[in-house]
């Protein structure tokens, strides 16, 4: 335990910045000799998960409940993209401080209907690295504004399980494709990305990174989200939620594969310096018996970070 | 789990009802009463909900007789009214965009609450304080707006009866649910929302345990006309050993009645003479219980007439005045004079308290009367549903923009979450106030009695109480 703590504070993670190894001697698994691939554990851990992935009552309860933390930041990120039309009037003043409370909610309600309409006329393609049982997949596929999503996961149980699931929706068809497929298989270009609890299961999380971006269209927006390494993550996400509260599978989570939301900045800012801007990024952290909520430390805990591709 | 409603006509409905292709559907609402038709008409209204196909279906006739009421209403009140409080009724006018028959409606300026064993008194003050409204008139101007939205996304169905719910694929309780009805169509929903009132077959469907108990009383209501419209307009209460009765204020010089009492009593006040019934109701305001007692006796043998009754009470009720005071204390302390009831306007029904584990369960919500139901001393019942609706549609709003299946547990939990422990809270406090009331046990009426007295005097908790009846603590 000590060494896992000691090891939680170094300050780098060697696999993290490490450059991929040329034909990949780091590969565990034959069947996806891919940077972008995971290994046979982690497959393993998943595989057995599949079954009881939809039991929102079951193993995963605090995933399903960390995915309406997740669908409220990127619907906010999204909505942030877009400001008030010519036909709204909104004061620029503080009208929230300076006008009476009801005046200011019409104006509020009224700018709020704007940006709802923008939003909901877009037709949105979305990709899900690392679907898993589609939790995240199937919520986005239902949001008006999204046309398109692919979720694509490595291990073949979650993908099944996923595809059996979303047979329940009707409103599903059409709009949710799955696929057991590496990252760099992927084709096309997408609105959104996003790549969520899923760095931190990964080998090459920079690999991910790249290929991610890659696969994003000008002026469209990655989210990320994964656990911050440090002594306060092994606590809350190890100790207490694998070990005391048995809230999260045993096994899920390794201290030494977590990334801190800095060095993720800090690689953006290596790699694509001048074509990127973070948008947002919110710590989110598990009350119990109310659920995740999102505070202003990113450096701690789990954390939700969204990146927009610009022009350079 | 399936679970069938057993019918005579069962194996010829079936046969009907396999033949047709399941229409599918987002929310389906069983019920037309004032919860199911809020529900829906909130959910049309609401810009996250308003694309979702909603179907509602209730066995009376919504679209003939309720919705008539509307454009033709009848000169006379209905006798079914209720309370609504000013919360309820923002939440209908400013959210649902509802427009009320404001000639039908009556605010009231306050309560005034008195303890039948004892002069203790407590007073309530606050301009519309709430509503007294027909239920008609709040079915009917929901089916006004209703239609006036016209939505294509919106299914209203009437004169039709729920045969059968059962899952799309027994085996699995997150499947869709299949209702089959009376008149052969088939829906697979998406979400199930029983507002179908006490026996709700949803919830016996769902396997939710209600649990409860009967109150062994009957609500007496009926249509009252009085000498002259009120001066102060108020609600009055009296709490009587055989249960409260209540005199609230109507349109003029309207006024309605709900009298709970128990079993015999309820028999006894429906079968009297209307004018019998008129004089009984002024005296139970002003007379002592034994002098009550001695009435309802004498009316059970049918020993006393129309006329000795009058002239007796006449007599009685004198005799207490000349005690006041002060004589301007008779229209402060007593409600005004009923004059006439219509007798075809009476009628019971039993009083009882329920309350349901749970309101959610997969692809299931229970609102209204189908999750619990209250003693109508508080006037509180169809608020409490009306709560329900706002909170179950605030819930839907959240859960539809996270993505969530809107019949999901997930999505659903919250709304059970936030109307459980404040419905519960209601209802405890009805039940405790109506077992302490139904006591004319010595000690107990004096403390009470001190209770009361001292709660006169008590402002804030008064605010409190006041704020409370009036919704604005939701």
């Amino acid at each position: 335990m000590l060494r896992t703590i000691k090891r939680s504070y170094t300050k780098f993670n060697p696999e993290f910045f490490k450059p991929m190894a040329g034909s990949g001697e780091a590969i565990s698994s034959p069947k996806f000799p891919m940077s972008t691939s995971t290994s046979q554990d982690e497959m393993k851990h998943f595989s057995d998960l599949a079954p009881s992935w939809w039991d929102v009552s079951g193993p995963q309860r605090i995933l399903h409940k960390m995915n309406l933390a997740r669908m409220d930041f990127i619907q906010k990120t999204l909505r942030e993209q877009y400001t008030a039309g010519p036909e709204t009037y909104v004061p620029g003043f503080n009208y929230k401080a300076f006008l009476p409370r009801q005046i200011a909610k019409a104006i509020e309600n009224e700018l709020d209907q704007d940006i709802h309409s923008q939003l909901y006329g877009q037709k949105l393609e979305v990709l899900d690295i690392g679907c898993g049982g589609g939790i995240l997949a199937e919520s986005l596929a239902r949001m008006p504004f999204v046309s398109k999503v692919k979720g694509i996961d490595l291990t073949p149980e979650c993908i099944e399980i996923a595809e059996s699931h979303a047979l329940k929706d009707p409103s599903l068809t059409g709009k949710l494709a799955y696929e057991v497929q590496s990252l760099e298989e992927v084709a096309g270009s997408y609105d959104l990305v996003t790549c969520l609890e899923m760095l931190e299961h990964v080998d090459h999380p920079s690999e991910i990174l790249r290929h991610a971006w890659s696969r994003l269209k000008e002026g469209g927006i990655l989210v990320v989200s994964t656990i911050n390494r440090d002594p306060i993550s092994w606590f809350t996400t190890i100790f207490v939620a694998e070990q005391v509260l048995k809230l999260v599978p045993r096994g899920t989570h390794h201290v030494s594969k977590y990334i801190n939301s800095e060095e993720i900045k800090q690689w953006f800012q290596e790699e694509c310096s001048g074509q990127h801007q973070v948008l947002n990024c919110k710590g989110a952290m598990y009350v119990p018996l109310s659920g995740w909520s999102e505070h202003d430390y990113s450096g701690v805990g789990n954390y939700f970070m969204a990146i927009k591709k610009v022009a350079e | 789990m399936s679970f069938k409603l057993l019918r005579p006509s069962w194996t010829l409905v079936r046969s009907l009802a396999s033949s047709a292709t399941p229409k599918k559907t987002d929310i389906f609402i069983v019920g037309g009463g004032p919860a199911g038709l809020t529900l829906a008409a909130a959910i049309r209204t609401s810009p996250y909900l308003s694309g979702l196909n909603t179907t509602l279906v209730d066995a009376g006739d919504l679209k003939g007789k309720t919705a008539q009421f509307f454009h033709n209403p009848p000169e006379d009140f209905s006798n079914r009214v209720i309370s609504l409080t000013s919360q309820s009724k923002k939440f209908l006018e400013q959210r649902v965009g509802v427009q009320l028959m404001s000639d039908r409606l009556q605010a009231f300026d306050g309560l005034y609450v008195s303890d039948g064993c004892t002069d203790a008194q407590l007073e309530l003050e606050k301009d519309s304080m709430g509503f007294m409204i027909e239920i008609f008139n709040i079915q009917s101007s929901l089916l006004h707006r209703l239609s006036g939205l016209q939505s294509p996304t919106l299914n209203l169905i009437d004169q039709t009866k729920v045969l059968s719910i059962e899952y799309k694929n027994p085996e699995d309780p997150q499947s869709w649910l299949k209702v089959s009805l009376s008149n052969g169509e088939v829906f697979e929903t998406r979400l199930l929302v029983g507002c179908d009132g006490f026996n709700s077959p949803v919830r016996k469907f769902s396997n939710i345990e209600s649990r409860g108990w009967f109150y062994n009383r009957f609500g007496v209501v009926a249509n009252m006309k009085l000498d002259f419209p009120p001066f102060k307009v108020r609600g009055w209460q009296r709490f009587l050993p055989t249960g409260p009765i209540a005199h609230l204020p109507m349109p003029g010089d309207r006024a309605t009645l709900v009298w709970s009492t128990t079993e015999p009593l309820s028999r006894l006040l429906l079968s009297i003479e209307p004018q019998q019934l008129a004089l009984l109701v002024n005296a139970a305001f002003v007379l002592d219980d034994v002098d009550m007692q001695y009435y309802y006796k004498q009316l059970e043998q049918g020993s006393i007439t129309t006329q000795e009754l009058q002239e007796d009470i006449a007599h009685r009720t004198e005799v207490k005045y000349g005690k006041l005071e002060d004589e301007t204390l008779i229209d402060e302390i007593y409600p005004p004079i009923v004059s006439e009831i219509d007798g075809s306007s009476r009628a019971r029904f039993p009083l009882k308290l329920s309350h349901a584990d749970s309101y959610v369960a997969e692809r299931i919500a229970l609102v209204g009367d189908a999750a619990h139901t209250t003693h109508p001393l508080a006037g509180q019942g169809l608020n409490m549903g009306q709560g329900d609706v706002e909170s179950l549609v605030k819930v839907l709003e959240v859960a539809s923009q996270r993505g969530l299946d809107l019949g999901s547990l997930l999505a659903l939990e919250p709304y059970w979450a936030e109307r459980y422990p404040y419905n519960n809270m209601l209802l405890g406090v009805v039940d405790k106030l109506h077992k302490l009331y139904s006591l004319d046990f010595g000690p107990i009426v004096a403390a009470r009695s001190m209770g009361l007295k001292l709660l006169q005097k008590l402002e804030p908790v008064k605010h409190f109480m006041i704020s409370s009846v009036s919704g604005k603590a939701r």
